[in-house]
């Protein structure tokens, strides 16, 4: 009966959120737009990169495989930022995040669940027409099979990991009051060790091996990688377990530094 | 009323922009941050290209030096965007709120007042980084250090930094007519990234298109080629200071056309 309770309360602001999100279809339009607009830039980039490169893999990666990650990467990244950092900095700075205290959840949890609803939007508006597309384009280069449920398991864990660290991010600015800046760095270190932007089989050798000991490339790597098969089952488990790992470590922390932090908050005004 | 001059508006620019300073320094870890993270920025970009180049060594016949080059002059043309123009980000919200009236009722130019009231200082990292590799590459390429060579790069800078303007002014003055502008600016400040690519890499539609439609090409490829391979440039990288300008007028009069039309929330 709890449960029900409980999970009522969180679908309750899944629900909001996608009303939210559906108010802004306009944007939806633009970000599709926009995306397009990317992918085919990125699609001649490395067209002419593997044309001036003579072989057709580097790296053990092929065009289309390469293609496929950095497509889908963008479609992930579309529907995995949700400007957490954008969003608590404003709070605290405007002292919203009074509010948001009192309400009968964690706070964390209650930023996660609000988000929910545009995750959902985004995933059938953008991420599932892409991979669609993607998948009818490139016909055969993505295996079907066993590879796609670690996919998914890998993007949810993923999404936690990525939420974790926003959060982290975001705790940092109870402390700095800057929000700009701390942002705009998380999202450059995000991005580029986490192989979002390059695939990390790019990586010249002492960097490969520092990105793969951080927790980033679990984010866009780890899935990705899966998805476009060639690794054995048993790459994929030490992955997926890889993942696992941050996922715990990273919701622990970000629990923990909350809760110090929570006691230094100050808020001007109200 | 008397004609306002150059020198009226240059008078005003620097009060403004003291005033400005003085609110930024206020908040300085906020200032400190963020140009750390500007640097941050930079130096991940620099690391992506590298990255790229480890694997391939040239792309469509541009070498790495050239391609730096690109890079360079594409980051030291971004700057006054990022320094004067940063204001057109919070456009949105100030026509949102209805704060926007404000501007309305200064005997001064609207669009001046509007980009005047914020400098965004951290754009200088970007300058000097920008300027850093520019120089790096030119020695690199060997290309020859005449005064000539000096003038039209400067010349070809600013070209390339008013198209850059214009792309901007542009996508802000959405906001008068759509109401979730930041996506456009979002999309079109994404657009700067692509323009550090030789055009020649696309497709004749897409060529078109980002000489044309979003004129992202001009913002180093059309007026780089001018420097690095004067033989090869075409007609249009030597109009290009034409069409910086032209692009330029054309966005402030697309933001004034925008402005002119707001009739306030209201309140």
């Amino acid at each position: 009966m709890v449960i029900k309770m409980n999970l009522k309360k969180y679908l309750t602001l899944t629900r909001a959120g996608i009303i939210e999100s559906l108010q802004f279809r306009a944007s939806l339009f633009v970000l599709v737009l926009g995306n397009l607009l990317y992918l085919t830039v990125v699609y001649f980039l490395w067209k002419a990169i593997y044309a001036s490169a003579g072989t057709d893999v580097v790296n053990g990666m092929t065009f289309s495989d390469t293609l496929i990650y950095l497509v889908l990467a963008t479609a992930l990244f579309n529907f995995m930022e949700m400007y957490t950092v954008w969003d608590m900095g404003r709070n605290i700075q405007s002292g919203k995040i009074v509010l948001d205290l009192l309400k009968p959840m964690g706070y964390r949890s209650y930023l996660f669940w609000s988000f929910s609803g545009s995750f959902v939007v985004n995933f059938f508006g953008v991420f599932l027409p892409t991979f669609l597309v993607v998948y009818i384009v490139t016909w055969g280069a993505i295996p079907i099979g066993i590879s796609m449920l670690y996919f998914v398991i890998a993007v949810v864990m993923a999404v936690i990991i990525n939420y974790s660290i926003d959060f982290i991010v975001g705790t940092i600015c109870l402390y700095t009051e800057s929000i700009w800046g701390i942002n705009i760095m998380k999202q450059v270190i995000v991005l580029l060790l986490s192989g979002a932007t390059i695939p990390l089989a790019f990586f010249p050798e002492p960097f490969k091996t520092v990105a793969e000991y951080l927790p980033f490339q679990s984010i866009y790597n780890t899935p990705l990688t899966i998805l476009l098969g060639g690794t054995g089952t048993e790459a994929v488990f030490e992955a997926l377990g890889i993942q696992l790992f941050w996922c715990v470590a990273l919701l622990a922390f970000s629990s923990l530094f909350w809760k110090l932090s929570l006691r230094k908050i100050t808020v001007n005004g109200g | 009323m008397k004609k306002r001059n150059l020198g009226f508006y240059l008078r005003i620019y620097r009060k403004i922009l003291v005033q400005d300073l003085k609110s930024k320094m206020s908040y300085r870890a906020d200032f400190i941050i963020s140009t750390v993270g500007m640097i941050f920025t930079n130096i991940a970009g620099f690391v992506s290209f590298w990255i790229l180049f480890q694997n391939f060594p040239s792309i469509n016949g541009w070498g790495y030096y050239e391609m730096l080059f690109l890079y360079g002059f594409s980051l030291v043309s971004l700057t006054p965007v990022q320094c004067l123009f940063d204001n057109n980000w919070s456009l949105r919200q100030y026509v949102y709120s209805g704060d926007f009236i404000k501007y309305c009722f200064r005997p001064i130019n609207l669009f001046f007042y509007f980009q005047s009231e914020v400098f965004d200082i951290k754009g200088l990292g970007q300058l000097v980084f920008g300027v850093g590799t520019l120089v790096y590459a030119w020695g690199k390429i060997g290309l020859a250090c005449t005064p000539v060579m000096i003038i039209k790069t400067v010349i070809f800078l600013i070209t390339a930094s008013l198209v850059m303007i214009a792309v901007q002014n542009a996508a802000a003055a959405t906001c008068f007519w759509i109401n979730n502008s930041f996506y456009v600016l979002d999309l079109s400040m994404r657009c700067k990234d692509f323009a550090r690519y030789p055009i020649t890499i696309f497709s004749p539609l897409f060529k078109f298109i980002f000489t044309f439609i979003i004129p992202v090409a001009f913002i180093a490829y059309y007026p780089s080629l001018v420097i690095l391979r004067p033989g090869e440039a075409p007609l249009l990288s030597w109009l290009s200071p034409l069409f910086g300008c032209l692009f330029f007028w054309l966005s402030y009069k697309i933001w004034i056309f925008g402005a002119m039309k707001y009739s306030g929330t209201g309140s």
